[in-house]
């Protein structure tokens, strides 16, 4: 079974108590639908035969059938709610866990998976809702229309059954090409979508590479396309209609060309007639029109959107173990290569390196050459294609995650603050931390300043809070691992929309923290205050000190500025250990 | 419609789009009025037969008119419901044609203020809502003149029911309305609460790598759906106000049916009706009760409209009129920046710039992050306009050479390029020159890498891994093979390592000796090796000369590099 229809289906039958209360209550609600034709036949019969008083107590009898209907559905909402809702948290619990483990899985941030997440859960709730109320009620106004039918004239209510039967059978038959047609409509919304979004969000290139036309005709395909197989469901679910004349409207005119004999032979009564056409026009014509409409439409929907958020839903990973962290270590990296794909270039290769148990060490080389890359690898977040990273001779790949994540602490360019206090945002890595060590951790990245304006820790940031800058958002997350304890601290830019200044005030506080610093440097300086530098520059890796490097090293010079046009470049191949 | 500068109320809004699918909007509007005309007459024509049925009468000629009346009805809702969906599908798709063509032509700087998300969601979902709002309005045009009809039959059936229609109609409206009011302010409440969950997910998925580099994604499940039972608190409240209108709807619509059909069968016992006006009754009863309805459509018609207006402003974003004079003729290449000044929002970014870029030369231009570097690129090939003075190629102004010769004239590679097309293969071609593919990758350094893809050139891109600086190198192969009068390089060589930035420059350096060039530099490396550098700085050229002579001379122009260069 599709994972969608399967929390569906699971969360449905934790509800069976009200479910079943909802079927009993809706055969109260049917009441109306049972009794109408049968009383308004009799109201007829009296009307015609001049009787008023008797025709309008049968219509009292109706207003007392029909309030006792709208009684019963007063009283049957409840349990619709307590069906709805818990599928809608089974669903939302579902998907949430879903996103945010495949987001910490592969470290993707698909920001807009958040609205269509949210879109497709609230489509469920409505649809199931909007299902169980009508399309449960209009079932049942069939059957008892069918029931009322069979007492009023057992013939005619024949007659319909088959034909209903008949018309809902065959909507059986058309029902999985629809399915199948809706699913086609909706794949290609989705690609007009993504045709639409590649050239939208490089319209600069399109622009300048004078492939506007083309571009366009290329969106203006999928748009096409997504015309057409609409137009083609419409076609399918054109038959419909055909169902519901052949359910609801011809047993009408049966009834009314074979209404002489019948009453000929004194099978039916006037009444009986004007009854029995009131059953089929006004209950039963429209309920099957609307059983057959809303299966096809907000059913499919239903069906299509559940079976979409299925391909996302996740179930939360179970607690972590608690592990206490190891110690300072000496971290050494061996021999090391990565690359993304099997055969593209490697990212990483062969690098050596060595840093002491609170050493500091900075890292730097040109945007996109890897920096990050190796940042995850040193913190075990990527597994290299050869080689080792050892953490107090230890292989990390060995370490269980939870004391490896409690030691190795990294923190990315784009700082993470949520909605909540400072105190829980900067409390994240270290449960059970008082305030004022909190407060000390502020204070010594630099945050001390932002504390005591927005009045104290216990003031609530991020949305719906106090708006923080991009700068304060980074003192925020650079206080959060200050206050950690772990022994090894990786700073991936975690810095670089800080001032200079407030930059080697942060990384101040980390160089006295005990355990080893790594900064993926931003500015040069970074790499002036560190003990160690670490150039990456394509293939090859330099490693030594800023003072060496910028004696010796040629790419370290075309780096930090200095240039000499003459000695050109000369590469070392391989990276010298220390 | 896309020139009226349409206000943000405008009621013809909606209408207007039918003229986008005449013919299918005039299909669906006369199969959905001959529908509900025919649901009009079937009361009348039922209630003719179920009469003379009673009075003993065989009448084959109203059964056959019944009949007929039910399989014309059957067949215009089919044929209705086509044309509804050919009218939808039209102006959906004939809107979104003219929204790519329309973004793609306000360019660079009419898309400033559109982020790329913003403009999907109008082109994909805002299009549809509109296109589909065509056909609901002809429908519920037709179907309150329908429910009126109902109202009238009624009236006329016995002018008794049609008052006591009105008296029952008048209370239970504004009831409706005032419910629905509730249900808004409640469901308003409902829907801040999951925009709370969404915005917390947001927060997780914006901090993905965070939360995996602390091992911590157990507890962000936690926090994200800790508002979950208030939610659920709320959503049973929006259920409670449903339950509440719902029950005194039907109770006001059951009431007074019955109230209805007591008049009838009063005017059937006094002999004024027969039984079959008795049924009419009835069945023009639930068509007039249609009017309960026309309060929904008109929520439905506010948000179609909401949709539309978001299309529409779009479409209404004036295009800068497109030069269609004669081609000037070929020149060597020339590049000129005269007293050009660019402002973003109310920001000065250039004020009264002006630059010689002589035919054959390359000129880098350097100056620190936010000085216009881009801005400066985008301007030379016309990709944005300046607001004061102008930029020359041979001479002529950018806005005197037709678009299409100057996008032949200029080619552009990016520091991040997107890259367009299915395969590597069309990816660079994506500008022109699908001959010189294979060359301009091997200029660019790219071409050792795509040949270890998968299916070296006609691999699909969404099969290959590349890295920031794999990109890059595609991106200006594609500039090189468009081949160009004049190429635009910003930053485009910055992901790269210097080794290979060396050999791509001296590769260009000997393809394209002759070939005009302006480059962006953010590394000292690349500055040098230009003729000349032109050092940006509040917004004007602060010096021009070779790097060495600024490097040696401007103790500020080396600060653009050392003091703060990006690693």
């Amino acid at each position: 079974m599709k994972p969608g229809t399967a929390v569906l289906l699971s969360s449905l039958r934790e509800r069976r108590s009200p479910l079943l209360r909802l079927a009993a209550w809706s055969v109260v609600e049917a009441t109306p639908a049972l009794a109408s034709g049968l009383l308004i036949a009799a109201a007829t019969d009296a009307f015609v035969a001049g009787r008023l008083w008797a025709g309008l107590g049968q219509l009292a009898l109706l207003l007392a059938a029909s309030l006792v209907g709208v009684a019963a559905t007063r009283k049957l909402f409840p349990y619709l709610t307590e069906i709805v809702e818990p599928v809608r948290d089974a669903l939302l619990s579902a998907a949430v866990s879903g996103a945010v483990t495949s987001a910490a899985e592969d470290g993707e941030n698909d920001a807009s998976a958040v609205a269509r997440l949210t879109g497709q859960v609230q489509s469920v709730r409505n649809l199931l809702f909007a299902l169980l109320r009508t399309v449960r009620q209009i079932l049942f106004t069939v059957l008892a229309a069918l029931a009322g039918l069979a007492l009023l004239a057992p013939l005619v209510a024949a007659i319909s059954a088959v034909s209903v039967l008949l018309a809902l059978g065959l909507f059986v038959l058309v029902l999985p090409g629809l399915a199948r047609r809706h699913r086609g409509v909706l794949l290609a919304g989705e690609d007009v979508a993504a045709e639409a979004g590649a050239v939208l969000h490089g319209a600069r290139d399109v622009i300048a590479c004078g492939a506007a036309g083309r571009a366009a005709a290329e969106v203006g395909v999928k748009i096409d396309e997504e015309a057409r197989v609409t137009r083609g469901l419409a076609r399918v679910f054109a038959t419909r209609h055909l169902l519901v004349f052949l359910g609801g409207q011809l047993p009408l005119v049966a009834v009314l060309a074979a209404a002489p004999w019948l009453l000929r032979d004194g099978r039916l009564s006037p009444g009986e007639v004007v009854g029995a056409v009131t059953y089929l026009s006004v209950s039963l014509e429209p309920a099957l029109r609307g059983v057959i409409g809303l299966l096809g439409g907000w059913g499919l929907d239903l069906y299509v959107n559940l079976n979409r958020l299925g391909e996302t839903l996740g179930s939360k990973p179970a607690a972590e173990a608690s592990a206490s962290p190891l110690g300072p270590l000496d971290l050494s990296v061996h021999d090391l290569t990565f690359a993304y794909g099997e055969r593209s270039a490697p990212v990483v290769a062969g690098l050596e390196l060595d840093l002491a148990a609170g050493g500091h060490l900075a890292i730097v080389g040109a945007s996109g050459i890897g920096k990050s890359t190796l940042a995850d690898l040193l913190c075990g977040l990527r597994r290299p294609r050869s080689g080792r990273v050892l953490l107090g001779g230890a292989d990390i790949a060995g370490i269980s995650a939870t004391a490896l994540r409690r030691t190795v602490a990294l923190i990315p360019q784009e700082a993470y603050v949520f909605t909540g206090t400072l105190a829980e945002n900067i409390g994240y890595l270290a449960p059970g931390a008082d305030e004022a060590a909190l407060l000390r951790s502020a204070r010594a990245v630099g945050l001390g300043e932002l504390v005591d304006r927005v009045g104290g820790l216990s003031t609530v940031v991020g949305s719906g809070g106090v708006e923080l800058s991009g700068g304060e958002r980074q003192l925020v997350a650079l206080a959060r691992v200050h206050a950690s304890p772990a022994g090894i601290v990786v700073l991936d830019e975690a810095t670089c929309l800080l001032d200079p200044a407030a930059e080697e005030r942060a990384e101040a506080a980390f160089a006295e923290r005990p355990g080893s610093l790594v900064v993926i440097a931003h500015r040069i300086s970074s790499a002036r205050r560190a003990g160690a530098v670490l150039l990456l520059d394509g293939d090859c890796a330099y490693f030594g000190t800023d003072a060496e490097l910028a004696a010796t090293c040629a790419p370290y010079a075309a780096l930090t500025g200095f240039w000499d046009c003459e000695s050109g470049v000369t590469a070392l191949r391989s990276s010298s250990g220390r | 419609m896309d020139e009226t500068g349409a206000p943000a109320r405008d009621r013809f809004r909606l209408p207007r789009l039918a003229v986008l699918a005449p013919l299918a909007t005039a299909g669906s509007f006369a199969f959905e009025l001959v529908a509900q005309g025919a649901s009009l007459l079937m009361p009348l024509l039922l209630a003719d037969v179920v009469d003379g049925v009673l009075d003993g009468r065989t009448a084959p000629r109203a059964l056959a008119l019944l009949a007929g009346l039910l399989v014309l009805r059957v067949a215009c809702e089919a044929a209705g419901g086509l044309a509804d969906t050919a009218a939808s599908t039209g102006v959906t798709a004939r809107l979104r044609h003219r929204f790519t063509r329309h973004v793609l032509a306000l360019g660079i700087g009419g898309l400033r203020r559109y982020p790329p998300g913003d403009l999907v969601a109008r082109l994909a979902g805002n299009t549809s809502a509109a296109g589909h709002a065509v056909p609901a309005l002809a429908y519920m045009a037709l179907s309150a003149l329908t429910t009126l009809g109902g109202l009238v039959a009624l009236w006329l059936i016995d002018w008794r029911l049609g008052a006591v229609f009105l008296l029952g109609a008048l209370p239970s409206t504004y009831l409706l309305r005032r419910l629905t009011r509730d249900v808004t302010d409640r469901y308003a409440r409902y829907l801040d609460l999951l925009g709370a969950i969404s915005g917390r997910l947001a927060d997780a998925l914006g901090g993905s790598r965070t939360i995996r580099a602390s091992g911590t994604a157990g507890r962000e499940i936690d926090r994200v759906l800790q508002p979950l039972p208030d939610l659920r608190a709320a959503g049973v409240r929006t259920w409670d106000t449903q339950r509440a209108i719902a029950w005194k709807i039907d109770t006001v619509i059951t009431v007074f049916r019955v109230g209805v059909l007591a008049v009838a069968g009063a005017g059937v016992a006094a002999g004024r009706l027969t039984p079959g006006d008795f049924l009419a009754a009835a069945m023009y009863l639930s068509i007039a009760l249609g009017f309960l309805d026309q309060v929904d459509n008109l929520v439905t018609l506010a948000e179609a409209d909401a949709n539309t207006e978001r299309v529409t402003a779009l479409l209404d974003e004036p295009v800068a009129a497109a030069f269609t004079g004669r081609e000037p003729p070929a020149g060597p290449g020339s590049l000129s920046f005269h007293g050009v000044g660019l402002r973003h929002d109310e920001r000065i970014v250039l004020d009264g710039l002006d630059l010689q870029v002589e035919a054959g030369s390359c000129v880098a231009v350097v100056g620190r992050s936010g000085s216009g570097k881009s801005s400066l690129a985008l301007l030379a090939g016309g990709l944005l306009t300046p607001d004061e003075g102008e930029v020359r190629l041979d001479g002529v102004p950018l806005t005197r050479i037709p678009a299409e010769r100057l996008r032949r004239d200029f080619a552009y590679a990016f520091d991040r390029p997107v890259l367009l097309g299915a395969t590597v293969a069309e990816a660079v071609a994506y500008g022109g020159g699908g001959e010189r593919v294979r060359d301009a990758a091997r200029t660019a350094s790219a071409d050792e890498f795509v040949q270890r893809l998968p299916d070296g050139y006609d691999t699909p891109m969404s099969a290959a891994p590349l890295s920031g600086g794999e990109t890059q190198r595609l991106g200006l192969a594609r500039a090189l093979a468009a081949d160009g009068k004049v190429l635009v390089l910003d930053d485009a060589t910055s992901g790269l390592d210097t080794v290979t930035e060396a050999q791509v420059a001296e590769a260009l350096t000997a393809r394209l000796a002759g070939r005009t060039r302006l480059v962006v530099a953010h590394r000292a490396s690349t500055a040098a090796r230009a003729d000349l550098v032109a050092w940006l700085d509040g917004g004007r050229v602060r010096a021009l000369g070779p790097h060495r002579r600024l490097w040696t001379e401007e103790p500020g122009y080396r600060a653009v590099f050392g003091g703060e260069a990006d690693s």
